[in-house]
């Protein structure tokens, strides 16, 4: 499965960019969090709170959803772990956000890590989902990105000028 | 120093892997019960490891307000969302994408906030990252 590099759908941008925007929200409320206990405690508790949240949303929608499993070919076993991987991730930034790299060099490296990651899923269709190959607009627009995120992450954050 | 670089790079490896793994979950059964998994599992993993470590429930936890708690509940969105377009629009799209978004609501809640920045940087960015969302809708 490969699918050409076409113009993406405006409305799948403006959801990922909203679900940035989400993200923002999420990691403010969970820091908040992490105020008033620790690191563990917040991640913790925002997955506990998620699991309940989580758990009323299938229930409400579980009537309107006749079949969902119709035609779906069994997800592998690890296909579960994605909270396994999450819940390590919480692990690794919070012990080097307070090393000498601080928040924004935790950012910046997690971003590398992130693209180096999200390149071989798209070049070799990693677990299971679809392969993509990068067109050079592709590749213009990553690079922007990056520029732009990197720029914010280590000289827009924190500082006073 | 090696190690927290380490740390940091593989943290990034991981949030990449984890929406990789649940979006596949979602192709087999729908974005909110890969959601749904991811948080069971991973308050799971995170209990163990707190009664390991101790301190889960450290003392000032009882006085966070009512909205800390709202965290949770954003997050099944986000990845119930992650898992939907990852599928449609591919991981380096929805990485990149996510992090554009991420940044430039940082950066306006930093300004609400009147967090204190380097407002040329900032601003720079939000343009970089706005002309590359750009490119992406050239035809």
């Amino acid at each position: 499965m490969t699918s050409s590099a076409e113009r993406l759908n405006p409305l799948h941008l403006l959801a990922a960019f909203g679900t940035g925007g989400l993200l923002t929200l999420m990691v403010y409320f969970n820091g908040e969090l992490g105020r008033y206990g620790n690191a563990l405690f917040s991640s913790w508790a925002a997955h506990g709170t998620g699991t309940i949240a989580a758990a009323i949303l299938l229930a409400i929608l579980w009537r309107r959803r006749p079949a969902i499993a119709a035609g779906k070919p069994r997800a592998p076993l690890w296909a579960y772990l994605g909270g396994l991987s999450g819940g390590a991730t919480v692990m690794l930034t919070s012990t080097a956000v307070n090393t000498p790299l601080a928040l924004a060099g935790t950012l910046a490296l997690g971003l590398a890590g992130q693209v180096v990651f999200s390149l071989a899923a798209d070049r070799w269709g990693l677990f299971g989902l679809p392969r993509r190959k990068l067109s050079l607009r592709d590749i213009g627009a990553l690079a922007l990105i990056i520029a732009g995120s990197a720029l914010i992450i280590l000289f827009g954050m924190g500082g006073a000028a | 120093m090696t190690l927290a670089i380490t740390y940091a790079l593989l943290a990034g490896l991981l949030v990449g892997l984890s929406r990789q793994l649940n979006g596949r979950l979602a192709l087999s059964t729908t974005p909110l019960v890969a959601s749904f998994w991811n948080h069971i599992i991973g308050f799971a993993i995170l209990t163990l490891l707190g009664l390991l470590v101790g301190g889960l429930v450290p003392a000032g936890a009882a006085d966070a307000p009512w909205h800390a708690y709202v965290g949770g509940p954003i997050g099944v969105v986000f990845v119930a969302a992650g898992s939907w377009l990852i599928a449609r629009i591919g991981a380096v799209n929805t990485a990149l994408l996510v992090i554009g978004g991420q940044m430039v609501s940082g950066v306006a809640l930093d300004l609400i906030r009147a967090v204190p920045t380097t407002l040329w940087a900032s601003a720079l960015g939000v343009v970089l990252i706005l002309a590359g969302m750009a490119l992406t809708q050239r035809r």
